[in-house]
């Protein structure tokens, strides 16, 4: 491109809104027509009741998304939108983690409603240009670039000229374009997808920002859902924000003395703490994987086994080794935290962009298991190359990982062979071909790639019609709930964990709670009904992060010294007084006081809006909350045979005698009782949400909340039937 | 015997917290060990002897990947 | 280098380095807006006082703090986004914030105008071999 203008299609001026205590009270509609190039441009009002009832961030998406589309809406639809909204934190300097945003879009992958978070700086810019929020509708006609100057209060929408829409190529290409200088370019954060997003339905969407010691543009992902796809389908190529002035008290926060105190007292913390607690700031969330294999929680070859041999190749000294230390990685300002971990001059052994040196950001966690382990691969330095392309090609490393790990154990049990791969030798652990096959998905280079690039769900139908595989094998080892793929836990053991995976709004990942210490380590959840009330809790809680535009890892990866002494229980847990620095702060920004009971309600009015839209849309009962057999336990004879006394063990818990029986009776044995342990865990989940036994709220949940809006009483009542009621 | 997180687990004369934390291949950091209702202080597992009978409870204080 | 040096034996707790700097740079007289803190520690002075190590330089998201050419470490407002990471990093917890005041954090830039009011010579203004 070198600079050279684009062409100008649309342009629009605005009035910028002020913030007061939080909130702009102005969202952006952008309209982009329907391939007709009739664009389109509003500044809208919140109402107080939007406020009061959706809080912001994610709640405010789901609302917009609500009145945008009809039940009848597809993912690929003109009217799909995707909404970004940070929330009231967002853009807070002084305490880390408030430069998140939600994205909400119909799904591509879940056909239901889906919300992914990202950090970067392009939701505190664009709250700063004064909206709360952005909705972005309809189809352009031709490839454009969307640029939102929050210093000219301008709109524009520009004729893409990129000619390579990969995530590197666009955010470096765009932070030059639209900015003065060197220095300037922090102003600017942009959002892109790549290449995976024109077949993918893994697609996510990558938010930059500009790293001033580095002299690059990193980035972060909103990755799971598909929400790469939707923008790709929309032919956006990317969407620019830049805000250049900005001061610690653009919020106008009510009391910012509160503020600043709660966020330099945690600063001192993790400056103190976190090199002996979570070392999120030398190794970042990688610092899991060995502590996830003594566990026996780390994902090997498709979720079978929860360790291996090679568990040092990928352990947090091994990241720590590669990742550059003493860099500030926050990825907004004030994140102290700052998880946000690069490799630098990393050179490239495979794909386009074979022999550059590039910036790899991460591996976090999630992707050192998912691009790791669980395909059976041991070398950080293969994980970090598919890394940079998965994001590079706007792919979601955790879907991707998950997704090849399923095909993996296709290919090793002999359901799909070496034809149907095009030639690919997919056994576990064959770093050269499984590099090939993520560059062909992202490519849409075969028919066999893109049907694995759709996602388990439907690359198993293309198997079973194409290939003959047995579905119902594929059902058991596909690790997929909703449409979505799980992240990188092995759950089995843990029952409570069965919920915080497959009994959840969106699919099998673990942002409504991780629950497996509490339950299978330290036993603080014996009854179903301990488990219910933990599947109520934490859904809820963590979903408030959301609505505040807020990250999570502040919360919990760093805790006051004597927070496990002080406080006994599950309230321990809770980290009692980081609860009370958001509280506090909620009050210091907006001005209203709001309790813990209050934090709660806030967050469960937005769960149960969120459960009936996915009903209006097709989904949201009980159904769609499927838990596959692997998920549950072993499948296969391998599995029990890592570690037979203790599968024996939990046998005998149910009053079963394993003398004499052969491994493959055991197996169908403990996956009967789990089956039927899942069964009574979800009727129990269900009733302390509020819902009725086919997984809806009820009337009386929704009045509770305020959120009996008529539409909403109309829709539960076609589906609410009187035999799906709990007794009493 | 004692008791660990409630249930039951070998005991012998002189097993420090860091014997059973090893053990048990509890190697998470963030962890509060409890001897009935006290807790003992993380600088003294290698010294806190768990005597017979006792009810440990070793709380692994993450609730969140 | 310049550092402003302690020497607390010969502090007698007056609180005339508070005020002198407070006035200096904030208009006013108050504890709360000085960059040198003095406090009585059972009985001893405790004065905390920025040494121009330099921990922060780092930790720092926009380069707003740097040495300058008298090797001390300033701090620049236009770059600052008031996160206060620096506060929290500071080994000897010598950068203060006031919200009420200004948003950024402030902190000790070996002036002197401190010493030159110290009556007892707790605090003295010193050039120091540079740091690397």
């Amino acid at each position: 491109m070198a600079n050279a203008p684009m062409k100008l299609l649309a342009e629009w001026s605005y009035e910028p809104s002020k913030i007061h205590r939080g909130y702009s009270r102005k969202t952006l509609y952008i309209g982009l027509g329907n391939k007709d190039g009739d664009y389109s441009f509003e500044q809208r009002p919140v109402s107080e009741d939007m406020i009061e009832k959706f809080t912001g961030g994610r709640g405010f998406g789901l609302k917009l998304l609500w009145d945008a589309v009809t039940e009848k809406t597809k993912w690929d639809d003109p009217e799909n939108e995707i909404v970004i909204a940070g929330g009231p934190f967002c853009g807070i300097t002084q305490y880390p983690g408030a430069g998140k945003c939600y994205s909400v879009f119909l799904s591509p992958a879940t056909k239901q409603t889906y919300n992914s978070n990202a950090g970067g700086y392009f939701a505190p810019f664009l709250k700063f240009s004064g909206f709360d929020a952005m909705e972005l509708q309809g189809k352009a006609d031709r490839p454009v670039v969307i640029f939102i100057d929050g210093d000219s209060y301008k709109v524009s929408i520009f004729e893409s000229t990129l000619e390579d829409i990969n995530a590197y190529a666009v955010s470096e290409e765009l932070h030059e374009y639209f900015a003065k200088d060197e220095a300037d370019k922090r102003t600017i954060s942009v959002i892109s997808s790549g290449i995976g997003a024109r077949t993918s339905y893994w697609a996510g969407m990558n938010f930059s920002f500009y790293d001033v010691r580095r002299k690059a543009v990193r980035l972060k992902q909103a990755g799971r859902g598909g929400g790469g796809t939707v923008l790709c389908d929309k032919n956006v190529v990317a969407m620019v924000v830049k805000r250049t002035h900005f001061t610690g008290l653009e919020n106008d926060p009510a009391d910012i003395g509160v503020i600043q105190r709660a966020g330099a007292s945690l600063h001192k913390r993790i400056h103190d703490l976190d090199d002996r607690q979570c070392k999120m700031r030398s190794a970042g969330t990688a610092h899991l994987t060995e502590i996830m294999d003594d566990y026996s929680l780390l994902p090997v070859n498709n979720y079978k086994f929860g360790r291996h041999k090679d568990i040092d190749n990928i352990s947090s000294e091994s990241y720590i080794k590669l990742f550059t230390q003493g860099m500030a990685d926050g990825c907004w300002y004030g994140c102290s935290l700052a998880c946000a971990k690069a490799v630098d001059h990393f050179p490239l052994q495979s794909g386009p962009w074979k022999g550059k040196e590039v910036i790899v950001d991460g591996p976090e966690y999630e992707t050192a298991a998912g691009l790791g382990s669980n395909l059976g691969i041991f070398d950080p330095l293969w994980t970090i190359e598919a890394n940079f392309y998965a994001d590079h090609y706007g792919l979601d490393t955790i879907s991707l990982g998950t997704g090849m790990a399923f095909v993996c154990e296709c290919f090793e049990l002999g359901l799909i062979n070496i034809e149907n791969t095009h030639g690919l030798d997919l056994n576990f652990g064959n770093k050269r071909d499984i590099m090939e096959l993520l560059h062909r998905i992202a490519h849409g280079a075969d028919e066999f790639a893109i049907a694995v690039g759709k996602g388990i769900e439907v690359a198993r139908e293309y198997f079973a019609e194409h290939y003959g595989a047995d579905m119902e094998t594929m059902k058991k080892i596909g690790m997929v709930c909703q449409g979505l793929e799980a992240s990188e836990y092995r759950c089995q053991e843990s029952i409570a964990q069965w919920g915080g995976y497959f009994l959840t709004l969106k699919g099998p990942q673990h942002d409504e709670a991780w629950l497996i210490f509490m339950d299978m380590v330290n036993k603080q959840l014996p009854t179903y009904e301990d488990k219910a009330e933990a599947l109520f809790f934490f859904p809820n809680f963590r979903l408030w992060f959301s609505l505040q535009g807020l990250c999570k890892l502040p919360w919990n990866d760093i805790e006051p010294a004597d927070n496990g002494v002080k406080y006994k229980g599950i309230e321990a847990a809770r980290v009692p007084e980081h609860l009370q620095n958001y509280l506090d702060i909620f009050e210091a920004i907006t001005g209203k006081h709001l309790s813990r009971d209050g934090m709660i309600e806030q967050s469960e009015r937005v769960y149960n809006f969120e459960r009936i839209f996915n009903l209006r849309m097709g989904k949201g009962t009980a159904k769609y909350h499927h838990a596959p057999d692997r998920g549950l336990g072993p499948v296969w004879e391998d599995e029990w045979n890592e570690r037979p006394e203790y599968f024996d063990g939990k046998l005998r818990e149910f009053g079963i005698e394993t003398e004499g029986l052969s491994v493959r009776e055991k197996i169908d044995l403990l996956q009967k009782r789990r089956r039927e342990q899942w069964e009574m865990l979800k009727m129990a989940v269900y009733k302390r949400r509020g819902w009725n036994k086919n997984g809806i709220p009820t009337l009386a949940t929704v009045r509770r909340l305020g959120i009996d809006y008529p539409e909403v009483v109309a829709l539960l009542e076609k589906h609410l039937k009187p035999e799906d009621e709990f007794e009493d | 015997m004692i008791t660990v997180n409630g249930e039951l687990s070998p005991w012998r004369e002189g097993l420090t917290v860091q014997q059973l934390l090893d053990e048990k291949n509890f190697t998470f950091k963030m962890l509060a060990v409890w001897i009935g209702d006290n807790v003992v202080d993380k600088s003294r597992y290698s010294e806190a002897i768990i005597p017979d009978g006792a009810e440990v409870q070793v709380i692994h204080n993450i609730s969140g990947g | 280098m310049k550092i402003m040096q302690v020497n607390a034996e010969k502090c007698v707790q007056c609180g005339a380095c508070m005020e002198a700097c407070s006035k200096a740079y904030f208009k006013e007289s108050s504890q709360e807006l000085s960059r040198v803190r003095v406090a009585n520690m059972t009985g001893f002075a405790n004065i905390n006082i920025c040494s121009q190590c330099g921990a922060c330089i780092g930790v720092c998201p926009t380069q707003a703090l740097e040495r300058d050419a008298n090797g001390v470490v300033q701090l620049r407002r236009d770059r600052c986004t008031s996160c206060l990471m620096c506060v929290g990093f500071c080994p000897s917890a010598s950068i203060f914030f006031a919200g009420a005041k200004q948003t950024e954090p402030f902190k000790c830039i070996a002036c002197g105008i401190c010493a030159r009011k110290c009556p007892t010579g707790a605090l003295e203004l010193v050039v120091v071999p540079a740091k690397a």
